[in-house]
């Protein structure tokens, strides 16, 4: 009985622009409660879908767009939508009353919106900024004004894109926490489209990679940002490193995170020493970078570049010169199923 | 100095004294100049509006039509209005030539792409984003339409404001399609070109001061709207 589920989903969506296909999904769906992450590279498509999903987006959309079950029409989805954009666009006036602005469009009298809004102005904090102007807020404070303004018309489907992405971090970590104990117990199928994983982790059961306008992988978000199926979902999700099966032996190319790769620092230590999942390659030592928290270093391999991630400051005494031959140990990596 | 202070002396007796003729002229200088405005308002809001918003080929040819418009000599319309509206011209049937109606065309003429030029400023400095961010939030597109021009109401009624002043103080087109006829055609800035001509210095200034006037309380309660809170608490 998937077709009548609540929430929102797609078939045989497509958009095109100029010609050209922007996007095309099969098939989507995200039921009520529940969030889906859209995870992928800048002009992947995410905010395309995002908008194709709202009805929002003037591109040419084919294909049906289902509200709880049912083709969607503007005004059913009208009343059952509130988005959070990238950029916090607020209207010239008080927090209060862009906050109630949604309860507003709805044909709410001012007063009952701000009863309706006001419990979720305590919850995200916003209430000592309630009658400040909103020309006098931070961007973060913005982007709070404008979570809390989706959040507060009871949305059935909320829309989030990338609405964490021009935060500094300690501002998008608040709001991560905020929103999604805001979220938690809500009957609203949420949909947050973006490029980090953390963000994908926090706030979503589900996750989605799409790159170049097509879903390559969907489910679980633990099980799906630690299985990379190719080459590209693996960049997207940090196995950078690529081993193809030529260096390593085996049938399939391997990835690997950064974290994960690191230089046999200790010359009398056994390179035959490795199980299943421990590899050793050998290459030549490139350059190294001190990142404070972490050592970089980059090796040149017969088929391509490795960086390795060493945690702490690595002294220079401890590496080998530069253009030295060296040993890199692969922790733990992820056997591609499609080869590239 | 004393040209000038007359005519201040003039320009106020002038409006206690309830004469006449000068108060004819005020009426219709008024009368003459909000109505080419307004005309000027319901054109070009829609089109400045779609010059903004909508993606057509030659977009940006009508635009820099419109901005060149901006600075339309009123000589130039008025030469047009009035081979327009001549007897054996296109529509001279309509027997408009010296009457206000044919002033509220020549005006409307010269503030329209005034209007149009500014309203596309003005939109376009809000967020491109801004209609769908509010459809998102359950707007129709007409209450969307309508918050973006709230959103632009500072610049938008700056649009207005100079639309008013271009044509009551242009005497150009008003005196070639008017004719300066008194009590029928004559407004303010014509009154004053006349005055001068004869050399009745300070009921020229008296009409110039009049002129100011009117253009100061126009605009003081354009600017008052202006700004007035977008969202009221």
């Amino acid at each position: 009985m998937s077709g009548l589920s609540t929430g929102i989903g797609c078939r045989d969506l497509r958009v095109h622009a100029g010609g050209r296909e922007l996007l095309s999904v099969p098939e989507l769906h995200v039921a009520a409660g529940r969030t889906l992450a859209v995870l992928g590279p800048n002009g992947a498509g995410k905010s395309t879908l995002l908008r194709a999903l709202g009805l929002l987006t003037s591109h040419r959309v084919s294909g049906q767009i289902l509200l709880d079950g049912r083709p969607a029409t503007r005004s059913l989805m009208r009343e059952a939508i509130a988005a959070v954009l990238q950029r916090p666009i607020l209207r010239r006036g008080t927090v209060a009353a862009n906050v109630i602005s949604g309860l507003r469009f709805r044909g709410m009298s001012r007063r009952e919106a701000r009863i309706r809004a006001w419990p979720w102005i305590e919850s995200l904090g916003l209430a000592p900024l309630a009658d400040r102007d909103v020309g006098t807020l931070s961007i973060g404070e913005a982007q709070r004004v404008s979570i809390t303004r989706a959040l507060a018309v009871g949305p059935r489907v909320l829309l989030l894109d990338e609405p964490f992405s021009g935060l500094d971090s300690t501002t998008r970590a608040d709001l991560l926490a905020d929103l999604r104990a805001a979220l938690t117990g809500q009957p609203t199928a949420t949909i947050l489209v973006t490029h980090d994983r953390q963000e994908a982790l926090a706030l979503a059961e589900d996750t989605a990679l799409l790159i170049d306008g097509r879903i390559r992988q969907h489910g679980p978000t633990t099980e799906v940002l630690d299985r990379p199926s190719d080459a590209d979902t693996a960049r997207l999700l940090g196995y950078t490193n690529l081993l193809p099966a030529a260096l390593t032996g085996r049938t399939h190319t391997l990835a690997a995170r950064p974290e994960h790769t690191q230089l046999v620092l200790d010359p009398s230590e056994d390179p035959a020493d490795q199980t299943d999942a421990v590899r050793v390659v050998t290459g030549t030592l490139r350059r190294t970078v001190a990142l404070g928290i972490a050592t970089r270093v980059d090796v040149d391999t017969s088929t391509g570049r490795l960086t390795c991630l060493h945690p702490g400051d690595v002294l220079a005494t401890e590496l080998p010169p530069i253009g030295s031959n060296v040993r890199v140990r692969i922790r733990h990596a992820r056997s591609l199923v499609i080869a590239d | 100095m004393d040209v000038l202070f007359d005519g201040l002396i003039d320009a106020i007796g002038l409006l206690l004294s309830g004469d006449q003729d000068s108060w004819s002229i005020i009426m219709l200088t008024l009368r003459v100049s909000l109505s080419a405005t307004a005309i000027a308002l319901l054109i070009g809001l829609p089109l400045g509006a779609a010059l903004a918003l909508a993606r057509f080929p030659g977009r940006r040819i009508v635009l820099a039509a419109a901005n060149t418009g901006m600075g339309l000599p009123p000589v130039v319309v008025g030469l047009f209005v009035t081979v327009l509206l001549w007897r054996s011209g296109p529509l001279g049937g309509l027997e408009l030539l010296y009457t206000p109606t044919a002033m509220v065309i020549a005006q409307a003429a010269i503030a329209t792409p005034i209007v149009v030029a500014l309203v596309a400023a003005a939109l376009q400095q809000v967020d491109p984003d801004f209609r769908v961010q509010m459809q998102a939030l359950g707007a129709t597109s007409i209450r969307a339409f309508a918050a973006l021009l709230g959103e632009a109401r500072l610049p938008l009624l700056a649009g207005a404001m100079a639309a008013f002043g271009a044509v009551v103080s242009e005497v150009g087109a008003a005196q070639m399609v008017g004719g300066n006829l008194a009590g029928q055609t004559r407004v303010l800035t014509t009154a004053a070109v006349l005055a001068t001509s004869r050399g009745q210095f300070s009921l020229a200034i008296a009409f110039g001061i009049i002129l100011l006037l009117i253009a100061f309380g126009v605009n003081l309660s354009l600017t008052l709207t202006q700004q007035r809170r977008t969202v009221p608490r």
